[in-house]
């Protein structure tokens, strides 16, 4: 992944598509089921996850000459924290009610494995650019697979798309109402992976024959 | 606030059962996901994280509560150094985590071997630090005592939906799921099926 | 000791860096964040005791309680906070009581986390409203039935019976343990 024929922007898909960190890396699970109830959350979380992750590859590949070897984990923990703090605190200055929904799960960036592997397997042995495109890719392909359960949950669960009204009004969301339940979350995303799932291995399948 | 064992009781039941960390918290996840092939290994992986979970709450409530407000009292504003809150969570528990690691392996090596393997693999564990979060968040739990229940009940919770977890796919692994849907989706489902019988807890811890 | 310079300097360099901006981000936005928390309250206050204009705040039996003013500097009521248990975790509301003591001025739930599309509708202006304008000398009781106002009765959110009542449950544990020890300053 990290060799040198790979252009920049096919990291950035890489982190999108194929290398999806939720739907096919399995990775920050947690806020990907707890904040996907509404579009809204799931599009603020995505963005403070993206901010961390950028700002972590940047200090991470700025400084991947001086760190030595057994002090890097505690030196990307730093990292991460630091930048989850800022996060938050801008989150609760500038989105208070948004901020309030999601809880804990804005600090709780600090322990998404996805960001810490970032700078573990990407950031620490590039360059900023390869480093950056790689972050905005995770950080996007993050987003996104949030975005995609998030707008499954919010149409069913409440019958509303960012807030607004968008289901006939013979739909009657609250026969939904477990979508907007935690057991809802789980059921969608374990559907969504199936599904991801199922394309993949038809992909591998059709490029075989 | 009242005290009391009725109180201490439905703050065990409710972070347990009705507000389960993991099948209502969705804290936890990846563990859930990773670690729930078999059920002895998920009891250890339980274990280790009720064992990690009770004391970080304890030490983190006593930074928050011993430090930093004091501190931040004496500098005119209690909220002074919150800032520095999060980086000093996640330093209490990736320590906390090899302590407790080098004490079980001295002093207990059975209890190491059996449980112990799991151990370094904790610090990224978000319910321990999403507990913490927690405890930090809610006003009732000001009260230390309050708060090591509810940091212990979380980590029976978690014990409970991984060695549940656990159970049913031991027998899954005998069933005909569908390619696509093996691994984390039929999990993923599974666990839904659980956080719906876990809705059904509402109520008691009242 | 120069081998532990030479491999943890970085380390206590980005350490002071980081603080130093945190720090900043800190003071630069804590201002902000403090209005954002007021405003939320003040907001919950107005809407339980109507015509508010000022508000202090004192603390009494470990409630947190607001006095409000009018514009003229003439109390208005209390307005008081409390939480309690509720179906599926804490229910965290407000009490607005009228000048004399006698009667709420509304009540106003703040965070719950209760069963969305039930329990959740203790929130609901429609359900809470009933409480607005009830005895506050007597107890607050929860009816399956049609409420009866003179009887200091609501009545109960179909299918969210226990939400109801723990919500009252919180109300009736205010009034009688703060009510009385309120006093016009």
């Amino acid at each position: 992944m990290a060799d040198g024929k790979v252009s920049d922007f096919t990291q950035f898909r890489e982190g999108v598509v194929d290398n999806n960190p939720v739907l096919v890396q399995l990775l920050g699970m947690c806020p990907a089921l707890a904040v996907s109830n509404t579009l809204e959350n799931a599009i603020v979380m995505g963005g403070a996850a993206t901010f961390v992750v950028v700002m972590s590859n940047l200090v991470t590949s700025l400084l991947r000459h001086q760190i030595k070897p057994h002090v890097r984990i505690l030196i990307f923990t730093l990292t991460i924290s630091t930048f989850v703090t800022i996060a938050d605190l801008f989150l609760r200055a500038h989105l208070f009610d948004v901020s309030r929904k999601l809880g804990p799960f804005v600090p709780l960036i600090i322990v998404n494995c996805m960001i810490i592997s970032r700078a573990e397997v990407v950031a620490i042995r590039n360059g900023l650019k390869r480093s950056l495109a790689d972050a905005f890719g995770i950080g996007v392909g993050f987003t996104l697979a949030l975005s995609v359960v998030g707008v499954i949950r919010e149409i069913l669960g409440s019958g509303t798309l960012l807030n607004y009204p968008v289901t006939p009004a013979a739909f009657e969301p609250h026969l939904w109402i477990i979508m907007v339940l935690p057991p809802g979350a789980f059921l969608t995303l374990g559907v969504i992976i199936g599904i991801v799932n199922y394309v993949r291995q038809r992909d591998r399948k059709g490029g075989a024959a | 606030m009242t005290l009391g064992i009725g109180t201490l009781m439905g703050i065990f039941l409710s972070v347990a059962l009705v507000n389960n960390l993991v099948l209502a918290g969705f804290l936890g996840i990846c563990p859930f996901l990773g670690v729930s092939r078999k059920i002895d290994m998920a009891f250890g992986m339980g274990c280790d994280v009720t064992f990690v979970m009770t004391i970080s709450g304890v030490v983190t409530w006593l930074i928050v509560h011993g430090i930093l407000v004091p501190v931040g009292n004496a500098l005119g504003d209690p909220e002074a150094l919150f800032f520095l809150k999060y980086v000093a969570f996640i330093m209490v528990i990736a320590s906390m985590v090899q302590l407790v690691e080098m004490y079980v392996r001295k002093f207990f090596p059975p209890l190491y071997t059996a449980f112990g393997v799991f151990l370094p693999l904790i610090t990224t564990n978000c319910a321990i630090l999403g507990a913490c979060l927690l405890i930090d968040m809610k006003p009732e739990y000001q009260n230390l005592l309050n708060a090591t229940v509810f940091a212990f009940g979380g980590g029976i919770g978690f014990m409970l939906a991984i060695t549940l977890m656990a159970g049913v796919r031991e027998h899954i692994r005998f069933s005909d799921v569908p390619k696509c849907l093996q691994g984390p989706a039929i999990t993923l489902l599974v666990a839904g099926i659980l956080a719906l019988a876990f809705l059904g807890f509402a109520g008691i811890g009242s | 000791m120069k081998k532990f310079v030479e491999e943890s300097w970085l380390v206590l360099v980005m350490g002071i860096g980081f603080a130093l901006l945190l720090a900043g981000t800190q003071a630069a936005l804590q201002g902000r964040i403090h209005e954002n928390q007021r405003e939320a309250t003040r907001q919950a206050i107005a809407e339980v005791l109507p015509g508010v204009a000022t508000t202090e705040q004192r603390e009494v039996e470990g409630y947190q309680v607001y006095e409000g003013f009018d514009d003229q500097g003439r109390l208005l009521g209390w307005v008081i906070e409390g939480s309690g248990t509720g179906f599926v975790d804490r229910i965290t509301l407000v009490v607005g009581l009228d000048v004399d003591k006698t009667r709420i001025t509304g009540v106003k739930v703040t965070s719950n986390v209760e069963t969305p599309g039930l329990g959740n509708k203790i929130e609901d202006a429609a359900w809470i409203g009933q409480f607005e304008g009830l005895d506050a000398e007597r107890r607050v009781d929860i009816t399956m039935a049609a409420p009866d106002r003179d009887d200091n009765k609501v009545q109960a959110i179909t299918g969210a019976t226990l939400s109801s009542v723990y919500t009252a449950d919180i109300v009736n544990a205010i009034l009688d343990t703060v009510r009385p020890k309120l006093e016009a300053p």
